[in-house]
């Protein structure tokens, strides 16, 4: 009795929350975008990953400078874009959660638990990415980067799992079909019917949400059935207006998430950056900080005028003050700084090659190196370094930043800067290199 | 066997083991003291999504749909105004913690420059205006179709 008063709920729920736009076609055409955004920033988020823990067989491109400024970007672009795309495609399968009987077999339980899997891990990912951006950590109770990275592999995995269990309906509704509209318009339509009047009948496994069957029984009877009534007698919306209103409306909010946020990593639309995390030219020496001096208790050490680097390669070693270094050959680059937060600019950047540095304690060409930062308890503190940013003409020990004395905030007295490499690995308030 | 079945044994195999990589590099990577802390947020979220967020787009949805039906609103403009509702909602959601997290303070100047309150307001205004604009066009086009065309 209970089994059978749920069950009319259930059907009920599905068939009030049928719509033109929950179709599976629907379904195929906002999945493929997600799907596309999901595995841009999963493999932009592996770059980054590996850019900052490679394993031992790893060399990266140098060039173009801007390649980590470029993947970053679109990976917390692609991420924000993630949150119409998957509102939306949450909100064409929503009526699939009302399914019955819930769990049909053993087969019919992994798909459904997978999809759970998938749907909150989704949602936590993209929330928890967001939040990272605005650097308010306090909110969740487990590690940022590892979660997120443990995470990315479920959610793919899952999306793999999800892809298979629907490729017949994703093959079926790859392209637009011409017949489809009407089989929607009845079933928005059909209040009475049940499932003996349906040729098959319940025997036939229904796909996705156009389907009748498990759409059909409904009973007006009780608060439930008045409550399905009043929601039946709403007027019917036109299949084809309501489709492309929905595909209108996901478009307009993909473009405005995009749009007013996006400037932060991309200059062309620093213009419309009215809601990203960060803006382009806001900061001492005109540069967003990721980390203040402050925040990485480092104003004392970094300001002591007996402040000296030390670069040693075995048991050869030279000290420089920070004088000595303005008095080696100097050298200005454009590089930009991209942070794994995404925010990225383009700056000028003066100071001494590191390859000459490494040269005057004989490093030889093939050499990597370990940078200590003044900073304390973090786990960027020690950055290694592989031999083709070593020796790239473009990686400095810089001192000075826009024209200007390197800000306190932004590394003073010293610190790396060279091409596309994330932020967190432009180690500020250098301390000693290291040859290995 | 189908090209498809296939298919999908592939992506089911390929699916298991990059699950399998995702619950080991969890288990390597996250002390299993905050494992606690990231099911409540995965329940979290589909507590909040299915069974706040959606439902509430449910009624919403019916809601207008009534009034609209009372009031004879044509679905197109009905279209527009879910529009502006579903677009301010989501800006709402991306760009409200970033308010509330500047307001509790970030200790760095550069993070959070912005007034997010304000520009979030001014936002609204904007749509409520491009949404007005849209929903005049829509009239004006909506009458000079049910007029009939008279060639000289």
């Amino acid at each position: 009795m209970i089994m059978e008063s749920l069950q009319t709920v259930l059907n009920g729920l599905r068939r009030s929350l049928a719509a033109p736009s929950r179709t599976p076609r629907m379904a195929v055409v906002i999945g493929r975008l997600l799907a596309i955004a999901f595995l841009l920033c999963f493999g932009t988020g592996l770059f980054s990953h590996f850019l900052q823990d490679p394993l031992p067989w790893m060399v990266f491109p140098t060039r173009p400078v801007f390649l980590y400024q470029v993947t970053q970007g679109i990976h917390i672009t692609a991420g924000i874009l993630c949150f119409p795309l998957l509102f939306a495609k949450l909100y064409i399968v929503f009526p699939e959660l009302f399914q019955t009987p819930a769990v049909r077999s053993f087969p019919h339980f992994l798909e459904r638990a997978s999809i759970a899997v998938f749907v909150s891990s989704s949602i936590v990912q993209i929330v928890t990415g967001l939040l990272n951006t605005y650097q308010w950590y306090a909110l969740f109770p487990f590690p940022f980067r590892q979660t997120h990275y443990a995470l990315s592999f479920v959610i793919v995995g899952s999306l793999a799992i999800h892809i298979a269990v629907k490729l017949d309906v994703i093959a079926k509704h790859w392209r637009k079909s011409v017949a489809e509209p009407s089989t929607v318009a009845e079933l928005v339509e059909a209040p009475g019917i049940s499932t003996s009047s349906i040729p098959g009948g319940a025997a036939t496994r229904p796909t996705l949400t156009s389907s009748h069957t498990r759409n059909a029984v409904i009973r007006v009877e009780g608060v439930t059935g008045r409550l399905f009534a009043w929601i039946d007698s709403t007027p019917r919306p036109e299949p084809r207006t309501s489709r492309r209103g929905f595909l209108a409306i996901v478009g307009v909010a993909s473009a405005a998430v995009v749009a007013l946020t996006a400037g932060q990593s991309f200059r062309l639309l620093d213009g419309a950056n009215v809601f990203g995390a960060r803006k382009q030219g806001v900061g001492p020496n005109s540069l967003p900080v990721n980390r203040t001096a402050t925040a990485a208790k480092v104003r004392d050490a970094a300001s002591d005028p007996d402040w000296a680097l030390t670069v040693s390669n075995g048991a050869t070693s030279a000290t420089y003050t920070r004088a000595q270094l303005l008095a080696l050959p100097q050298r200005e680059v454009e590089l930009p700084i991209a942070c794994v937060e995404g925010w990225s600019q383009t700056a000028t950047w003066r100071g001494v090659r590191l390859g000459d540095l490494v040269d005057a304690v004989g490093g030889r060409g093939g050499s990597s190196i370990r940078a200590t930062s003044l900073e304390q308890n973090s786990s960027y503190a020690i950055m290694h370094m592989g031999p083709e940013y070593v020796r790239d003409d473009l990686t400095l020990v810089a001192l000075e930043l826009n024209g200007e004395t390197l800000d306190l905030d932004h590394g003073f007295p010293a610190r790396m800067i060279a091409p596309g490499r994330p932020g967190v690995l432009q180690t500020k308030w250098l301390s000693t290199l290291e040859v290995l | 066997m189908t090209a498809t079945r296939r298919w999908q044994i592939a992506l089911v195999a390929v699916g298991v083991l990059l699950l399998l990589l995702g619950g080991l590099t969890l288990i390597n990577d996250v002390n299993p003291k905050r494992y606690l802390g990231l099911a409540a947020w995965l329940l979290g979220a589909l507590v909040i999504h299915d069974g706040v967020i959606s439902l509430t787009v449910f009624g919403a949805n019916v809601a207008m749909r009534k009034t609209g039906g009372r009031l004879r609103i044509p679905l197109p403009a009905l279209l527009i105004l879910q529009g502006a509702l579903v677009v301010a909602g989501i800006m709402t959601l991306i760009v409200v913690p970033a308010a509330l997290k500047k307001s509790i303070g970030t200790g760095n100047a550069t993070l959070l420059p912005l007034d997010y309150g304000l520009h979030l307001v001014v936002f609204y205004a904007a749509l409520a205006v491009v949404t007005a604009l849209s929903l005049a066009v829509y009239a004006v086009v909506r009458r000079r179709r049910r007029r009939p065309v008279r060639s000289a």
